[in-house]
């Protein structure tokens, strides 16, 4: 009887844990105390988590401090986890709220500039003599993917103010949508669509001055 | 009349074809003659491009990687125990 049994177990295809969805993962460390569901979902997340950590507190060692507080969180509140958001919704919501705590802690909250009125055009509502005269985009790809310019782009990204760089990073860099954005971030979808929107315009300006002054060296 | 600020506040709507008909229109026609938009447009896009690929970035490191997951089992036998 029991080797029929043993048969009848062998003979059935165990699932791929790594195609499966979050949400299995979850119930399978929460049910059966599987490490590896656990090892497998955090694999998953892990660079999504350190540079989310990474966008708020700047910094590499305090962003490892955050991923290591976050799995320690993890460990101890999966099993509190409803599944009324998304998995990804709910981490990020962890990883961000582990950050602003580090930051803080560290005493490196500064009072952040307001972008709400920011804008490139002048007070009759024109670009005049602000924009073409520093057209980077006909740059080459190899020139824009360079190290250097990487480093511009991150640079200039670090120099918005935190609610508009976190928004600017959920949104345009991890490629949410704006609604699931508004839920990480407890936010109204006017409220991000608004935030991007100041985001991207000084950044634009930004990297318009950067890559400027960078190509002057050439 | 419309200005380079409509084409600046709509910018979004526009690229993400929002816009009503009218409206994309009238930012058209003055997008057409005013090269100061024309590169607004296509710095703005670029960008989006550019900052989309940093997705692509990893700075977790093996030794990172490894050292997180020894940190992950033990603190799980702590609780188990």
């Amino acid at each position: 009887m029991g080797r029929t049994k043993l048969k009848i177990e062998e003979g059935i295809k165990k699932p791929d844990k790594n195609n499966l969805p979050d949400e299995e993962l979850v119930k399978l460390f929460i049910q059966d105390k599987n490490t590896e569901a656990l090892t497998k979902l955090l694999n998953r997340y892990l660079d999504r988590i350190y540079r989310c950590a990474l966008r708020i507190t700047r910094n590499q060692s305090d962003a490892e401090e955050v991923v290591q507080e976050v799995f320690l969180t993890l460990v101890k509140k999966l099993d509190t986890f409803r599944g009324e958001s998304k998995f990804s919704s709910w981490l990020y919501r962890i990883t961000i709220n582990a950050s602003y705590m580090h930051i803080r802690a560290e005493k490196k909250h500064e009072s952040e500039l307001s972008l709400d009125n920011y804008a490139p055009y002048d007070e009759r509502g024109t670009l005049m003599g602000k924009v073409a005269s520093k057209d980077w985009s006909d740059k080459p790809e190899e020139v824009l993917l360079s190290k250097e310019a990487i480093d511009i782009i991150e640079k200039a990204i670090d120099e918005l103010p935190e609610p508009y760089r976190i928004v600017f990073h959920l949104r345009d860099i991890e490629g949410l949508s704006n609604e699931e954005v508004a839920k990480v971030l407890e936010l109204s979808v006017p409220a991000v669509k608004s935030r991007l929107h100041r985001a991207r315009l000084f950044l634009r300006d930004k990297l318009s001055d950067y890559f400027f002054e960078w190509g002057k060296k050439w | 009349m419309v200005m380079c600020k409509e084409i600046v506040e709509n910018i979004i709507g526009y690229i993400e074809a929002e816009l009503d008909d009218k409206t994309l229109e009238e930012l058209e026609k003055h997008l057409h003659d005013c090269p100061e938009c024309q590169a607004f447009v296509r710095t703005y896009k670029k960008m989006l491009e550019l900052t989309g690929k940093l997705k692509e970035r990893t700075f977790v490191t093996p030794e990172i990687r490894k050292k997180l997951k020894e940190l992950l089992i033990s603190k799980i036998k702590y609780q188990e125990n």
